[in-house]
């Protein structure tokens, strides 16, 4: 093994610049003072209007001066509540785009580095393989020739290589969520789509006597988005959605849109997730799941694939009440 | 040119229904009866679209699955599933896999989904290219 292919490639991902600058400007506010270019305009000019009307309440008889002076009061308490709200506003948003920035650089280089570390364990996993199937071989040749019992080596090459199963299984998955997709983009009915993916959840929904609402308008316009990526999301979502809920639960797939994205959500009602675990449920490997039952692989790959598709996903969660997953598409 | 579609299925009765109806259509299918038939069939000729029957003796659908994405990866594939099994479902499509159809499958939108599959495959050998 050369030092070149030992090391995982790692690159942090650089965000794609057209979204970033909306972001920002968004952020910045920049588009605050596009729409409200008048009423900024007099937050300017209160000051000097202020200036004037102390100046004018000096000079002016006892009972004007206290109405100016009143008005000067008032005028600047309002003022200045309205520039506090703005100024929090953008603070809010520059720490929300910050944040996000954080999260899917994060996300792609633990991607990148899980990559390479699966690549580099399939070598010595396909080894251990092929070496457990020889000794296989060797023990019944042995059997064959002495009268011995080799049934505890058997039973142990077999779980050897059950275990080695597994570990493939975890670095073809590890090394299937970091292989980019490009999407290819064509002509998708949502509505059908988000539709068809329930009817495959339906059935074991009504095992589990859960009820699945479709709340999909009449009007959904097409998407132009690579469909089958699209599917794997929103059925990962659903099938999350399944397990969360208990018996009789509901699930609600919805839809809407505005004229610059297309929403596609999918709530439950079911057991929630711990405030403390919000920001962590994206990242790769995470699981509440008991060991073995799930690698913490599926919404990280949803995450993925959305970003990919050009659209963000979002998660809101109380705990006991349920959990709703969001899927901004631009249009 | 027509679309080249190959149907993978274990009961011989909805394949001679459905490579006559597609014939009506003028499209020309070709049936295969199991997993291992496919990937011969595959390995023969270059398909645009695969149905395939996810529950089959032998090598079942999944593996076919992994097996024609493999050998073919512009191929798309549209799975086809008798009793709707989450579970298979989902693999199938992390695993890449075009669309799905529950049996009964209504052959107007099996012929929908085709058609948009193959539209599919038309763009990715443009990207790809």
């Amino acid at each position: 093994m050369n030092a070149n292919n030992s090391m995982p490639e790692f690159q942090a991902s650089t965000p794609d610049p057209n979204r970033s600058k909306a972001l920002l400007t968004k952020a910045t506010g920049a588009r605050v003072w596009r729409d409200n270019r008048f009423s900024l305009w007099l937050h300017f000019l209160v000051p000097p209007v202020l200036a004037a009307l102390a100046v004018a309440a000096t000079f002016a008889a006892p009972p004007l001066a206290a109405v100016l002076v009143f008005s000067v009061l008032v005028l600047a308490a309002f003022s200045a509540r309205e520039l506090m709200t703005r100024l929090s506003l953008a603070e809010e948003s520059r720490n929300a785009l910050t944040a996000q920035l954080i999260q899917s650089q994060k996300l792609a280089a633990v991607g990148e580095l899980s990559a390479g570390i699966a690549h580099e364990i399939n070598n010595p996993i396909a080894i251990i393989s092929q070496e457990a199937e020889w000794s296989t071989h060797l023990v019944g040749e042995a059997e064959a020739q002495c009268q011995a019992d080799f049934a505890d080596v058997r039973d142990s090459l077999r779980e050897i290589r059950a275990q080695v199963d597994r570990c493939k299984n975890i670095t073809h998955k590890l090394l299937d969520f970091a292989r980019k997709r490009e999407p290819v983009c064509q002509d998708v009915d949502v509505a059908r789509l988000v539709d068809d993916m329930a009817r495959l959840v339906d059935k074991e929904a009504s095992y589990k006597n859960v009820s699945f609402v479709r709340n999909l308008p009449q009007d959904l316009p097409n998407l132009r988005t690579d469909a089958p990526l699209l599917r794997q999301v929103v059925l990962n979502l659903m099938t999350n959605a399944l397990h969360a809920v208990s018996i009789g639960g509901h699930i609600v797939a919805s839809a809407a849109y505005t004229p610059q994205t297309l929403e596609i959500s999918i709530s439950d009602n079911g057991c929630g997730i711990q405030p403390e675990d919000l920001d962590k449920i994206f990242n790769p490997f995470f699981t509440t799941k008991p060991p073995g039952q799930g690698t913490g692989l599926g919404l990280s790959m949803c995450h993925n694939l959305v970003e990919g598709l050009g659209g963000t996903i979002e998660v809101k969660s109380t705990v006991g009440q349920g959990t709703t997953f969001t899927i901004h598409l631009p249009r | 040119m027509s679309i080249r579609v190959l149907l993978v299925d274990d009961e011989t009765d909805f394949i001679d229904t459905m490579v006559k109806r597609f014939g009506i259509r003028k499209m020309p299918v070709v049936a295969a009866s199991s997993g291992k038939e496919a990937l011969e069939r595959v390995a023969e000729q270059e398909f645009d679209v695969v149905i395939l029957d996810m529950r089959m003796p032998g090598m079942d659908g999944l593996e076919t699955l992994k097996e024609i994405r493999r050998v073919s990866p512009l191929t798309e594939v549209i799975m086809l599933t008798g009793h709707a099994s989450l579970e298979t479902g989902m693999q199938g499509m992390n695993l890449g896999a075009y669309d799905y159809i529950l049996k009964p499958a209504d052959f107007d939108e099996l012929l929908d989904k085709v058609r948009k599959a193959y539209e599919r495959k038309q763009l990715n050998a443009r990207v790809s290219s």
